[in-house]
């Protein structure tokens, strides 16, 4: 269970980017964070495994307050907790397996991996992760010979060498267009129902929060202006949507085998 | 009066147009400020000053030894006619043109074109023709004479190569001044050359009072034994041990043997100027001397040393760039803003580490050079140390802009795995710095070795320093060797780097 109290984050030039944030995620949902540009979604997945510092507040994860660990505490916490990127974030001129593989980074010896050395079941893991996304074939290319959906599978696959038990997504499909981006959230769907990896994900589309999620709250300014169960996005019209989210929300259609019911 | 209502609300003359063209008659561009074309009239005064100014210069520089402006003037143009009449021509009009834009500028309309600026801009090119002593006619006249030493340059090759060589040759003794008994000639050796002089001694020429030559004694030379058909030369060696080729009417005394290897001819004994210890009786000597080519052919001099030289301008540049790239990563860090911008006192060093650099890079390696050498001498350690500095400042700038330029979500992603910050780095930083750094690097190593060719000019060791003293002691073709090797050298590399350079980026 993870458990956000009272989250505030300040920038240093004075932007008041999250404002008393509280909720609480179960293990296993597939909470979907709605929020408009500028919201604070970012800030917020990024506060949790403290890639940005929270100015006040508690993240405490089963128990464990994240915000006070040491710094080899959080490394420990880290390398549980995979993230992907809107922009993937892979390093372009390595290899696809070496960004896999990097996803092994706070498990093996560091000083070894320095010389870009891992275990050969690190090895046999990074190619299973690569098979799970359907990328198999790609593990020896540059990583920016490759599409922008088999780049987040990259991600996907980066993220899944952690053995993570949260997952962060920000926004993992603004850059894509929408039959990938069904294509990737059914990864992250299927992590979520059949490892048990609960999901955190910020998205903006209406049909894929009523698709994916199990749980939204929605962000307006740095505060949370919106809960809701599974139930309450189904049954919300564009106009509710658009209330919380502003006038920017657009709805997308992809097909009717994947859309919505 | 036309009374076109224009859109421009344009504020009226101070003074009518007769005195506008009158004002600016006495001082250029005045009418023109007066009827509040003030800009026109600003730059008008300008350029006529300038150009007036430019052309007293000149003027000075061509007749400064007269006494006063007229007479310079008419010293100047009786020297470069073609200069200064235009130029006083175009003064002339120039200043009419001015007083009467003056008046034309009063009128309502207020036209009046750009031609007059057009007259400006061909009287500065005069001006600049003349100043940069362009002369057409004696790039014509001069390239021809040109030709020999420049064909040698272009084609230096047969001075690649050297024959072994050896002289044969005899010689006889000459005794001066005359006396009762002169020397005896020579004793014959069979099989050897033979040269015997008659007589055996006589006066040298010299020089009487107005400077003109008094010729010398008459000798009759007769050898044999010699080479046959051969150029042959003959030497005169004086009592210090001074050798010279003998000149007789201006030319080298210098000829073929016959069939049988044997000559005969007669030679004016020649002007030797004898220090006062050494006057008195003296012992010169004559000796024909035969060149012949019999050795092997073996490297020359300008060759191996263009070689060596060579090497060691491309190390010069490869010391130069490790020791700049050496230098320059720390520095680069200093001046990289997004490593630099978390506190004020960052913030400074960044400014500071950015103005040192560009202060360093805007003065070019020959000075640097320069500078190294009064420290520490000449040789390829001052071009090292001038090369190093400039180095330091153009890939540190490089650099930090390369660092400046990386993608931090890559980091972000590498640190949310619970990666060490050493771990971030080498798998997420380094990846993306090496093709900026590799691709900087080898493009200064470029420039490095290009540059080193020349600072050697300047006496910082490495093929500039032959090359120069090779073209001041006029020898073409061994300069030609030097040109060459730069020219291959240069261009193997460009190759080379932008090969691996393309395979890195
Ligand atoms: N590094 C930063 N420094 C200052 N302000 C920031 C920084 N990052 C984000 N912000 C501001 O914080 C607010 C929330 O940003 P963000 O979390 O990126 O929102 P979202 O992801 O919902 O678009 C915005 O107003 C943004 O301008
Ligand atoms: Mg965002």
């Amino acid at each position: 269970m993870l458990e956000i109290k009272n989250l505030t984050k300040v920038y240093d030039d004075g932007t008041v980017a999250l404002r008393n944030v509280s909720f609480t995620v179960e293990d296993g949902e597939f909470l979907v964070i709605i929020g408009l540009s500028g919201s604070g979604k970012s800030t917020l997945l990024r506060c949790i495994n403290r890639l940005i510092e929270p100015t006040e507040g508690q993240i405490v994860w089963d128990g464990m307050d994240i915000t006070t660990a040491d710094p080899a505490q959080l490394r420990q916490i880290r390398r549980q907790i995979g993230m992907i990127f809107q922009q993937f974030n892979l390093v372009k001129r390595s290899t696809v397996l070496t960004n896999v593989l990097s996803g092994r980074l706070g498990y093996v010896n560091p000083w070894i991996s320095l010389l870009h050395r891992f275990p050969p079941e690190d090895m046999e893991m990074a190619l299973r992760a690569l098979e799970r996304v359907g990328i198999s074939d790609q593990a020896h290319k540059r990583a920016d010979e490759l599409s922008g959906g088999q780049q987040q599978r990259v991600g996907i696959a980066r993220a899944l060498m952690q053995q993570p038990r949260i997952i962060l997504a920000d926004e993992p499909v603004a850059s894509l267009d929408p039959v990938l981006a069904h294509s990737i959230l059914g990864h992250l769907e299927q992590l979520n129902q059949e490892e048990g990896i609960t999901i955190l994900c910020s998205l903006h589309y209406l049909d894929l929060v009523q698709r994916y999620a199990t749980r939204v709250i929605g962000l307006r300014d740095g505060q949370i202006v919106y809960r809701g169960t599974r139930e309450d996005i189904r049954r919300m019209a564009d106009e509710e949507f658009k209330e919380i989210y502003g006038e920017e929300a657009v709805r997308v259609s992809v097909g009717p085998h994947e859309g919505g019911e | 009066m036309a009374t076109r209502t224009t859109q421009r609300e344009v504020q009226p003359s101070l003074v009518s147009a007769p005195v506008a063209g009158v004002a600016s008659l006495l001082l250029p561009g005045l009418g023109q400020v007066l009827v509040r074309q003030w800009q026109r009239g600003l730059v008008l005064l300008g350029s006529i000053v300038t150009i007036v100014g430019l052309m007293a210069w000149r003027v000075h520089d061509l007749a400064h030894r007269e006494p006063g402006p007229l007479a310079m003037l008419i010293k100047a143009l009786q020297r470069r006619p073609f200069f200064i009449v235009p130029m006083l021509v175009g003064v002339l009009i120039l200043w009419l043109w001015n007083a009467w834009d003056g008046y034309r500028q009063a009128q309502p309309e207020r036209r009046g074109g750009a031609g007059i600026f057009a007259l400006v801009i061909v009287l500065l090119f005069t001006l600049g023709w003349q100043i940069g002593e362009i002369d057409l006619y004696k790039l014509a006249t001069e390239l021809p004479d040109a030709w020999r030493p420049l064909s040698r340059v272009l084609w230096p090759w047969p001075a690649a190569v050297e024959r072994e060589t050896e002289t044969i040759g005899a010689g006889a003794d000459i005794l001066v001044p005359c006396e009762d008994n002169p020397p005896p000639p020579p004793e014959e050796i069979p099989g050897q050359p033979y040269l015997v002089a008659t007589p055996t001694c006589g006066e040298l020429s010299s020089l009487d009072e107005n400077n003109q030559i008094v010729p010398g004694t008459i000798l009759t030379l007769t050898g044999r034994g010699f080479a046959p058909n051969t150029e042959t030369q003959i030497w005169w060696v004086d009592p210090l041990g001074n050798e010279f080729v003998v000149r007789q009417g201006g030319e080298y005394v210098v000829f073929e043997t016959d069939d049988q290897g044997a000559f005969e001819l007669d030679l004016i004994m020649p002007y030797r100027l004898i220090p006062p210890s050494a006057a008195g009786r003296q012992t010169h000597r004559v000796e024909a001397r035969q060149v012949s080519a019999v050795g092997k052919l073996k490297i020359g001099d300008p060759l191996v040393i263009s070689i060596s030289r060579m090497v060691e301008t491309i190390f010069l540049g490869m010391m130069a760039t490790f020791f700049g790239i050496l230098f320059s990563i720390p520095v680069s860090f200093l001046a990289a803003r997004n490593l630099m911008s978390s506190s004020r006192f960052t913030i400074a060093i960044y400014y500071l580490t950015r103005t040192i650099l560009n202060i360093v890079r805007s003065i070019e390696p020959l000075i640097w050079a320069i500078i190294a050498v009064v420290v520490v001498g000449l040789g390829p350690f001052a071009g090292i140390i001038a090369l190093t500095v400039h180095s330091i400042a153009a890939l540190g700038k490089l650099y930090s802009e390369a660092i400046e330029s990386i993608d931090p979500g890559p980091i972000e992603a590498v640190q949310a795995t619970g990666a060490t910050r050493l771990q971030t780095i080498m798998y997420a930083v380094v990846p993306q710095m090496i093709p900026p750094f590799v691709s900087f690097s080898i493009y200064r190593w470029d420039i490095n070795v290009r540059m080193s060719t020349v600072i050697g000019l300047v006496g910082g060791g490495g093929i500039g320093f032959v090359l120069i003293q090779y073209i001041k002691l006029l020898n073409y073709q061994a300069a030609g060797i030097a040109v060459w090797f730069i020219a291959i050298t240069v261009a193997i590399l460009d190759y080379v780097s932008a090969e691996i350079r393309q395979r890195f980026v």
